[in-house]
This record gives structure tokens, C-alpha cells and sequence, in this order.
């Protein structure tokens, strides 16, 4: 989504206008769910977390400016803190056992849903073996879908730094991957 | 170059949509499984999630945002008092919303232009100000919304199967769909509607209708509309007529040239008519109906009347009056400096109407701001080039001189506190948490007043009870009968205190407490310990990092001790470690605390002295590590944060310039001359292109720009994007001697008599003169040999 869609969904919010809220939900949820998912490796504690992501949003919205952090950035830096107080409630320990869920019935093809479930089971393990940096940055970028500028808002780094992050991070994911002898591409 | 920079280069081709092995081609052999790596993960499917669990989710946000919103809402339906904006609620809400289309009516919408093809980057305040439409829509009229149906929004690429149906395209919330036989009933995502069938949305929902030549129609919230005809081929002509009954809709209407194609909108006064462009429709609950045009031009016609309304403008069809003159719109975003029958906002004067005028005119006026706020406002430019506000809504309360800091209370007074030494004046709006008492650490909010003081608007309890609990394990060093000293930490021995097990001097112990308010260590327990037991875990202030030191406790951190980030001096952490068996503490977690605990504070004001610094009349200490931006002066607006010293003293970390802006706000106009570096507007405005002014499109005489003016707290008024919205069809030449006319500055309009559209014609007319012609209805440019044929059907229309 275009981050002056955002701009204007999130003025309207910040006007009371719960309309923008549902949009801004519906704009972002899935690649929020996403990154989340692959952070913690579950898919219905994803669903909650994705759940706070946005109420937390929704309580810091007055307090957003829009010309400070873009708003994607700034949402996604919520889902990080986020996943921080989550690890520490929680023992200190990413997990990456993503869950079992079986196909929904009535799911088109099984076979195929448990096959993109398992791909993205192989690649939530071999993200957990990234430096905590890398991983943040793979997610942020090839996930979640950010760009280059938007990554380093929400990392609050420079662009010089995600770019070294990145480059690590891609070649450190390539090694984990083949490491454990899951080819993914 | 360096790796990460080739890298950088191939990604980002990637994410433009170039083929994998393209972004390959030619790629360092070491790079290229990490653009592999990349690209496959870029490629993963995510299976979806169940769409009844994110409507769930979904809907208990926006329920929570509705109840943040209550006591709003309340008031605007019961509309206690004659607060602005209220009225025109009350009227929204009160009156009964239309059951269905009376086609009576005459109020016809139809094509000039052909569709523009220009792409514009819509400022965005000119967008917030066309979404805005729907805000009044936003609140339930009657009761809580009533959630009956949930369907994802889902973004894939759709189409309609054949002409004669059109597809849900988006669905948000409530949609239902009424068909010939009467009942309504649910209706998602990729099911299909034909003639006859009505749509309709609930509060808080959306929908869009897409056409199978392309065009979309996309109903807001608590919005109804029925599909009268509908034959949407690609060749030929394309019909599709729509009746709106209320509500608000978008349409974006593909260009069909075929003779008797048409896109016709319906209101409960009547139709309307297009062929292709984008604009906007409002019907209210009084049926006023409002035309907002977003591309191309329309003609808005009603009892015999038309006006033709080009992108950028708007007008108003009132019940049983014919549509208003088009009026330029204006919106933008704004600090509201002057409130009253002119308003103020971004250096601009508006006049507001909060009740219903003669003309009907009436502000709404969103959120109550007040002086200081910022607030985005959309209105229009009348004919005398004042300008009129039809909404006003609170953007931002102003934050100047607003502060809030934790402390004891000292003192408690009719009129004044003392809170930590500070004195802090309230009165019968300030809202005091019950059952202060004195000792008690409270939060405090509020403004600091003209003359330095400080009014309380909110004093809270902070939830200390006993004071953060500490526990930690350590050698007894000293055993007195008030104090202890275990492993170098003072404790305070109280009444209450039990002492297990006898432990001397020399003896392991685990001690549990809570450090109070003033940073006493009061243990509650002391008592012997095994050696596995050696742990320590306390909460405190932070008084100095690496090497660390948390409400006077020393300790150690390694590699392995996992500290939050951004944790600076003045925050409250909770520490956990271990002792060694030299006894060192080491901390294995330093978590930072809830921000509602540090004793910190930031405000915004303005600077009264410097070295030493006073801003906004308190005393403001500073030291080595204050970052203080360059270039502050006495009188600037500052924020300044930073912690609350023991002492009382507020010792900022920083000191930053706050944008003294007033606001910035997009006024459409009309290009009169351009000689490609002055520009002068049929406002009269006269701008001279230079670097610092962004130009989106191609300016030419006739162009109708918005022009985003922003203005600095001095009043000084600075162009900053010039953005052109429509540029018409080049003219071609007059007959006789256009050659004299281009000289003389002539320009030309479609002149379009007042009442007889039927007797337009081509003239001449002096650029002076271009705002007046418009005002009244002529267009640019001459008229074209398709203005008989629209309004030829028009009046088919009209038949209908």
C-alpha cells in the first residue's frame, strides 16, 4: 500500500474515524501476520500477537506523527517491541516449532497447503539461526515486504547498516538453509 | 561499489518485478545465492488465514476504536448543548433515511470531458479531504452496530464475467444485497449482481461494485445504491445506471465514446449521467446532495438547470434548488489560531456557519478544537475569493506548553499542590484520581500556563504500593538492629521485617523487599539460603550505565546479559542476575519498565532565557550530555525531555526545535498565463517558479492546479507543490484570426447561457474575466461538437 494511503488513512483515524482504523487492518494484517509467524514459529499465537500488534496500535495512534516514522515503519516497529516483551514473558526463547494445523477442511488442495506449510516451516528454522539483527532485517525486507528506507526506520538504523544486515543475513539464511539440506528455491 | 550496494542494485530490480534470472544474468557468482535466497523467500505462499478469524479480529478493533470514541459520540447523539457540528448531526441522525429513489427529480451528472489519461499525485490532504465525506457516516445513527456478516477484504485481480453483471470487488463489514423479490441477504467477495438487485452497506462497511468495462463503484459506509440497467460491453454502447439513495459513493468511470453510452448515478432527486471520469457523490440523510469532482469535467443539471462542475471543483444540490455555482474546493491541514465566525487555520481566514444559513450552508466541526490545535479543514473558494469551511476536524491537540511529570505530593490545597517541591495549581476541571493522600507518588498532567505556572488537567496515583520489590541473595556484612548491609546494599530493617533462620555475619541470605519512594531498601524478609539459591532480582532508577548502576547497586553485565534496547539514565529497569561466589552481582536481564514509571518529563515550549535555560517558565537544568539542537534562540519553540532529578530538578537529555509551522492547505485554481517560469491564477495569485517548488504535470494556460501553500508562524506564505489536475484538450483555432487572439491574451471559453444550455457558444474573453465565466458555468476551451449529443442525453436521461 502506498504510504500516502497510509498518510490519509491515519489522519482520518487520528480524527476519530473508525472506518481508517478497519482499513489500516485490513491493509496490513496479513504481512503482519506473516512476519510475526515467522518469528514465532505458531500460527494461532501469531494470530493473537498480529491481534495486539494492532490494538497497540491503536492506543499509540494519537501520539503518531506522520512526519516522523512512516506509518508501515512505525507499525512494524510495534510488531518488533511486541515480539520482545513476548520472548521475555515468555522465558527468553524464540520458538520455531510452527504449529500443526492441519488443513482447513474444505481446503482446495490439501496436499498443496501442507506443502507451503512445511516451506514456510523450514525457512521460520532457518531464520531462527540468524543473528537477532539479520533475521530482523530478512524479515523485515523479504517478508514483510519493506523497503530498503522503511527497513531502516523501523530498525531506527541507517540504510548503510541494513544493507550490510541484508547481505549477511542472505548468505547467513543460504548456509542454514543448506545446512539442513532444505532447498527452498 | 561495494557487495551490499550490487546487492541493494539486484533486489532492487527484483522488487520492481524483474524475472529472477534477469536480476541474475551477469551477477557475481557469491552474490547470487543470496539474491536466490532472497528471491525465494520473496516467492513463499503463506496459507491464508481463516477469513471468519481476521474478521473477528477485525471487528473487536474497530470496536475498541468505537468505544474510545463514546463519549464523542455520545454527545453528538444527544447534543446536549449547541456545540459546532452538532446541529448538522442531529439533523444526520434525527431525520429518517430514505427508503428508496424518487427519479422525479432532475438532478443530472453528465461527461464534458473525455477521461484523462494524466496520472496525478494527489496531494494528501486533497484525498483526506474527498475521504472525509464519509466521516459523518462513520457513527452509528441508532444503537451499536450490529456485525452480522464479516468478509475479507481481498485485493486479487477481479472481473466481472459478462456485461450485463458486475462483481463485488471489496467487501467490508456489512453487505447485503436486496433482490427483485424483496429480502436482503449477505453478499462477499467475487459474487456477482445484475440489473434490478440493490446493494447496500452497513455502518462501519464498504463495497465495490466492479463493471465489466472497468469502471468501479465503491459505496461507503451506511450507503445504498440499486443497479437500474447495466450493459457494460467494450464496444458499443456501454449503459450502466445506478440510483443512490443515501450514503456516499466513488466512481471512476472507464471513457466509453459510443454514441448513447452512458453511466448514470441516480440521487433521490434525480440521475445522472457520465461517460467517463472520476467523481464523487454524497447524498445525505436531508437529501442535500454534494458533487465532488476528482478528473475530467461534469455537468450537474437540476430543475432545468446545469452547471458544469471541472476536476477540483464542487457542487451542492440542495432540495428543490437547483445546483449551486462550481466552487474551487480548498482543504488542507492547519494550527487553528482564531476561532469564532472567521476561523483561522494555517494563517488562512475561513468563514464557519454552525447553523443553517439561507443558503444552507453549515460548518461541520469535528472533535471541538480550540486555539493552538491543528485540524484539517476542506471548503470552498467563493465567488469573492473568501473562503467558506464546510468541515473542520481535530487533527492534533496542541501540544505547546503541556507537561507531565511524577513526584510526591507535598501539600494538597483547594487551588494550588505541591507536588515534589513544585507547585501545581488545579481547579474544577482537573480531574484528581480519589484518594490522594500526601506521600503518595501521582502522575500529573497539565498545561503551562502564560505566566509560567502550572494547571494540572489530570492527577493519577502511580501504583508503587510498598515501593518496586527487589530480592536478591547475599553475604551478611553487617547486622545492625535498624540496618543491614548484605553484599555492600543498606538494607532498612522494619518492624515488619522477618528474619528466618537466624543468619550472621558471614552467612548467605536471600533478602526480599521494596525500595521505597525515597530509595530506602525496607526488606521484608531476610533469610538463609542454599548456594543454588544465589539469585538477585530488584527494580530501580538507572543512575549510570556501563558500568552499570540501578537505584545505588552496583553490578556487572557480560556478554550474555540481555539489556533492552534504548535503556538510558533515568529509567526504571528490573534487574535480574546472579551473585558469584566472589561476590559480584552479575545481571543476566536488565528489563526496561513500563514508561509510565520513570520519573521522566517532556513538554513543548518556549525558550525565556538561555544558560541558564528557562523554557516555558520553568527552570530547565542542563549538563555534557544534553543534546541541545543548534540554531535555538529566546522566544523558539523547543520540546524538551528529560529525567526528574531526586532534588526536584529537571535536568533535560534534550532540547529540540519544534516546526513553528502554522500548516499547509491545497487550493485548486485555474491557470490564466504560464510563460514557463511566472504563473498567474485565475485567483490573481502570481507565482514564480523556483527550485524549492515541486511541479507535477504540465503547466499550461488553462490548467487547473492545486497549489499547497504553507505558512510559517511569521504569516510568510511559501508555494511549495504545484500539482496539475486537468489540463484540457489543446483548442483548436478559433474561427478567423486565432493567430490575434493567442497575441491579445485572449482566452477562450465555452460560454453557456444561464438556464439555456442549448444556446452555448465559443468566445473570447480577457484572462481577468476567466474566474467570473467559470463561476457561472462556461468551461475552457471551446465548445466541443459533443456537447449537443450529451445534452441530448441529458434530457433522455431525464425521460427516464
Amino acid at each position: 500500500m502506498p504510504e500516502s494511503s497510509d498518510v490519509d488513512l491515519v489522519a482520518r483515524a487520528q480524527g476519530g474515524d473508525v472506518n481508517a482504523i478497519g482499513a489500516l487492518y485490513d491493509e496490513h494484517h496479513e504481512s503482519i501476520f506473516r512476519y510475526v509467524w515467522l518469528r514465532v514459529g505458531d500460527r494461532h499465537l501469531a494470530e493473537d500477537l498480529t491481534g495486539d500488534v494492532f490494538m497497540r496500535m491503536l492506543n499509540a495512534l494519537p501520539h503518531y506523527r506522520a512526519l516522523g516514522l512512516p506509518f508501515r515503519a512505525w507499525l512494524y516497529r510495534i510488531a518488533h517491541n511486541l515480539l520482545v516483551d513476548h520472548y521475555r514473558r515468555n522465558s527468553r526463547r524464540e520458538t520455531v516449532s510452527l504449529d500443526a494445523a492441519e488443513a482447513r477442511a474444505g481446503d482446495v488442495d490439501p496436499v498443496a497447503f501442507v506443502e507451503r506449510r512445511l516451506r514456510v516451516e523450514r525457512v521460520a528454522v532457518a531464520l531462527s539461526r540468524l543473528d537477532v539483527h539479520q533475521r530482523e532485517v530478512v524479515a523485515l525486507r523479504f517478508v514483510a515486504g519493506l523497503s530498503l528506507q522503511e527497513t531502516a526506520q523501523a530498525m531506527g538504523r541507517s540504510e548503510a547498516a541494513v544493507k550490510s544486515l541484508q547481505h549477511r543475513g542472505l548468505e547467513a539464511l543460504r548456509l542454514a538453509l543448506s545446512e539442513e539440506e532444505q532447498v527452498i528455491a | 561499489m561495494t557487495n551490499e550496494d550490487l546487492l541493494q542494485e539486484r533486489l532492487a530490480r527484483l522488487e520492481a518485478g524483474e524475472p529472477l534470472e534477469a536480476c541474475l544474468d551477469g551477477f557475481p557468482v557469491e552474490l547470487a545465492e543470496a539474491l536466490r535466497s532472497a528471491g525465494a523467500l520473496r516467492s513463499i505462499r503463506f496459507p491464508s488465514r481463516p477469513a471468519e478469524r481476521v474478521a473477528a479480529q477485525r471487528a473487536s478493533l474497530v470496536r475498541v476504536a468505537q468505544q474510545q470514541q463514546a463519549p464523542v459520540s455520545r454527545k453528538r447523539l444527544t447534543f446536549p448543548s449547541s456545540a459546532p457540528g452538532k446541529q448538522l448531526m442531529n439533523r444526520l441522525v434525527s431525520l429518517p433515511r430514505p427508503a428508496g429513489v424518487t427519479l422525479a427529480g432532475a438532478i443530472v451528472v453528465a461527461l464534458i470531458a473525455a477521461a484523462l489519461t494524466l496520472s496525478v499525485r494527489q496531494p494528501a490532504g486533497s484525498n483526506v479531504a474527498q475521504d472525509r465525506q464519509a466521516a459523518p457516516n462513520a457513527l452509528p445513527a441508532t444503537g451499536s452496530p450490529a456485525f452480522t456478516v464479516y468478509v475479507p477484504a481481498v485485493s486479487s485481480v477481479l472481473s466481472a464475467p459478462d456485461a450485463h453483471s458486475a462483481v463485488i470487488a471489496e467487501a467490508r463489514g456489512v453487505v447485503e444485497v436486496q433482490s427483485s423479490d424483496g429480502a436482503w441477504a449477505a453478499i462477499g467477495m467475487r459474487q456477482t449482481l445484475s440489473a434490478g438487485q440493490r446493494v447496500r452497506t452497513g455502518d462501519l462497511s464498504a463495497a465495490t461494485l466492479l463493471f465489466y468495462d472497468g469502471s468501479r463503484a465503491r459505496l461507503g459506509p451506511a450507503s445504498e445504491i440499486a443497479i437500474d440497467a447495466l450493459d457494460a460491453r467494450l464496444d458499443g454502447a456501454r449503459v450502466v445506471r445506478l440510483a443512490q439513495s443515501s450514503g456516499e459513493s466513488r466512481h471512476d468511470v472507464k471513457s466509453a465514446s459510443a454514441a448513447g453510452s452512458q453511466y448514470a448515478v441516480h440521487t433521490p432527486n434525480g440521475a445522472g449521467v457520465a461517460k467517463g471520469t472520476s467523481f464523487h457523490v454524497l447524498v445525505t440523510s436531508n437529501r442535500i446532495a454534494r458533487f465532488n469532482v476528482d478528473e475530467g469535467t461534469i455537468a450537474v443539471t437540476h430543475l432545468n438547470v446545469t452547471v458544469n462542475v471541472m476536476a477540483g471543483q464542487s457542487s451542492t444540490v440542495y432540495v428543490d434548488e437547483p445546483p449551486t455555482q462550481p466552487v474551487f474546493r480548498i482543504s488542507g491541514e492547519g494550527r487553528v489560531t482564531q476561532i469564532g465566525d472567521v476561523w483561522t487555520i494555517g494563517g488562512r481566514d475561513f468563514l464557519v456557519n454552525t447553523t443553517v444559513g439561507p443558503d444552507n450552508s453549515t460548518t461541520e466541526i469535528v472533535g471541538d478544537p480550540q486555539i493552538g490545535d491543528w485540524v484539517f479543514v476542506e471548503g470552498r473558494i467563493l465567488p469573492d475569493d473568501s473562503y467558506f469551511a464546510d468541515r473542520i476536524a481535530l487533527l492534533h491537540r496542541a501540544d505547546e506548553n503541556r507537561f507531565a511529570f511524577t513526584g510526591e505530593v507535598d501539600a494538597i490545597g483547594d487551588e494550588t499542590w505541591t507536588i515534589s517541591g513544585r507547585a501545581v495549581s488545579v481547579n474544577d476541571e482537573t480531574d484528581i484520581e480519589d484518594g490522594i493522600a500526601l506521600h503518595d507518588l501521582v502522575r500529573v498532567e497539565g498545561i503551562v500556563q502564560s505566566d509560567g505556572t502550572l494547571l494540572a488537567e489530570r492527577i493519577r496515583l502511580v501504583e508503587t504500593e510498598d515501593g518496586l520489590p527487589f530480592e536478591f541473595v547475599g553475604v551478611v556484612e553487617i547486622a545492625g538492629d535498624e540496618t543491614w548491609t548484605i553484599s555492600g546494599v543498606e538494607i532498612a530493617i522494619g518492624d515488619h521485617t522477618e528474619i528466618k533462620g537466624d543468619p550472621q555475619v558471614g552467612d548467605v541470605v536471600k533478602v526480599e523487599g521494596h525500595i521505597l519512594a525515597d530509595g530506602t531498601w525496607l526488606a521484608d524478609e531476610i533469610r538463609l539460603v542454599e548456594e543454588d539459591e544465589r539469585r538477585f532480582e530488584f527494580a530501580g532508577t538507572v543512575e549510570q550505565i556501563d558500568p552499570w548502576v540501578v537505584s545505588g547497586v552496583h553490578f556487572d553485565t557480560s556478554d550474555r546479559t540481555e539489556i533492552d534496547d534504548g535503556i538510558q539514565v533515568g529509567d526504571r529497569v528490573r534487574v535480574e542476575g546472579r551473585v558469584l561466589d566472589d561476590g559480584l552481582w552479575l545481571a543476566e536481564e536488565i528489563e526496561l519498565l513500563d514508561d509510565d514509571q520513570p520519573r521522566r518529563f517532556e513538554f513543548v515550549g518556549r525558550v525565556i532565557e538561555i544558560d541558564p535555560w528557562i523554557v516555558g517558565g520553568l527552570d530547565i537544568a542542563v549538563n555534557d550530555a544534553t543534546q541541545i539542537d543548534v540554531g535555538i534562540e529566546i522566544g523558539a519553540t523547543v520540546r524538551v525531555s528529560g529525567v526528574i532529578l531526586s532534588n526536584g530538578t529537571l535536568l533535560a537529555e534534550s532540547i529540540t526545535l519544534v516546526d513553528d509551522s502554522l500548516g499547509c492547505l491545497d487550493i485548486a485554481a485555474v491557470v490564466v498565463s504560464f510563460d514557463g517560469e511566472r504563473l498567474v491564477l485565475n485567483t490573481g495569485q502570481v507565482i514564480d517558479l523556483t527550485d524549492e517548488i515541486e511541479v507535477f504535470g504540465d503547466l499550461q494556460k488553462g490548467s487547473v492546479v492545486l497549489v499547497r501553500l504553507c505558512v510559517g508562524e511569521d504569516g510568510a506564505i511559501v508555494v511549495v507543490r504545484i500539482i496539475v489536475i486537468h489540463t484540457p484538450p489543446p483548442p483548436p483555432p478559433p474561427p478567423g484570426d486565432d493567430d490575434d487572439d493567442d497575441r491579445s491574451g485572449k482566452v477562450t471559453v465555452c460560454h453557456i447561457p444561464p438556464g439555456n444550455p442549448g444556446a452555448r457558444h465559443t468566445i473570447q474573453v480577457d484572462p481577468t474575466a476567466v474566474s467570473s465565466h467559470l463561476g457561472h458555468g462556461d468551461t475552457l476551451g471551446p465548445c466541443g461538437d459533443g456537447d449537443g449529443d450529451e445534452h441530448d442525453e441529458d434530457k433522455h436521461d431525464k425521460d427516464d
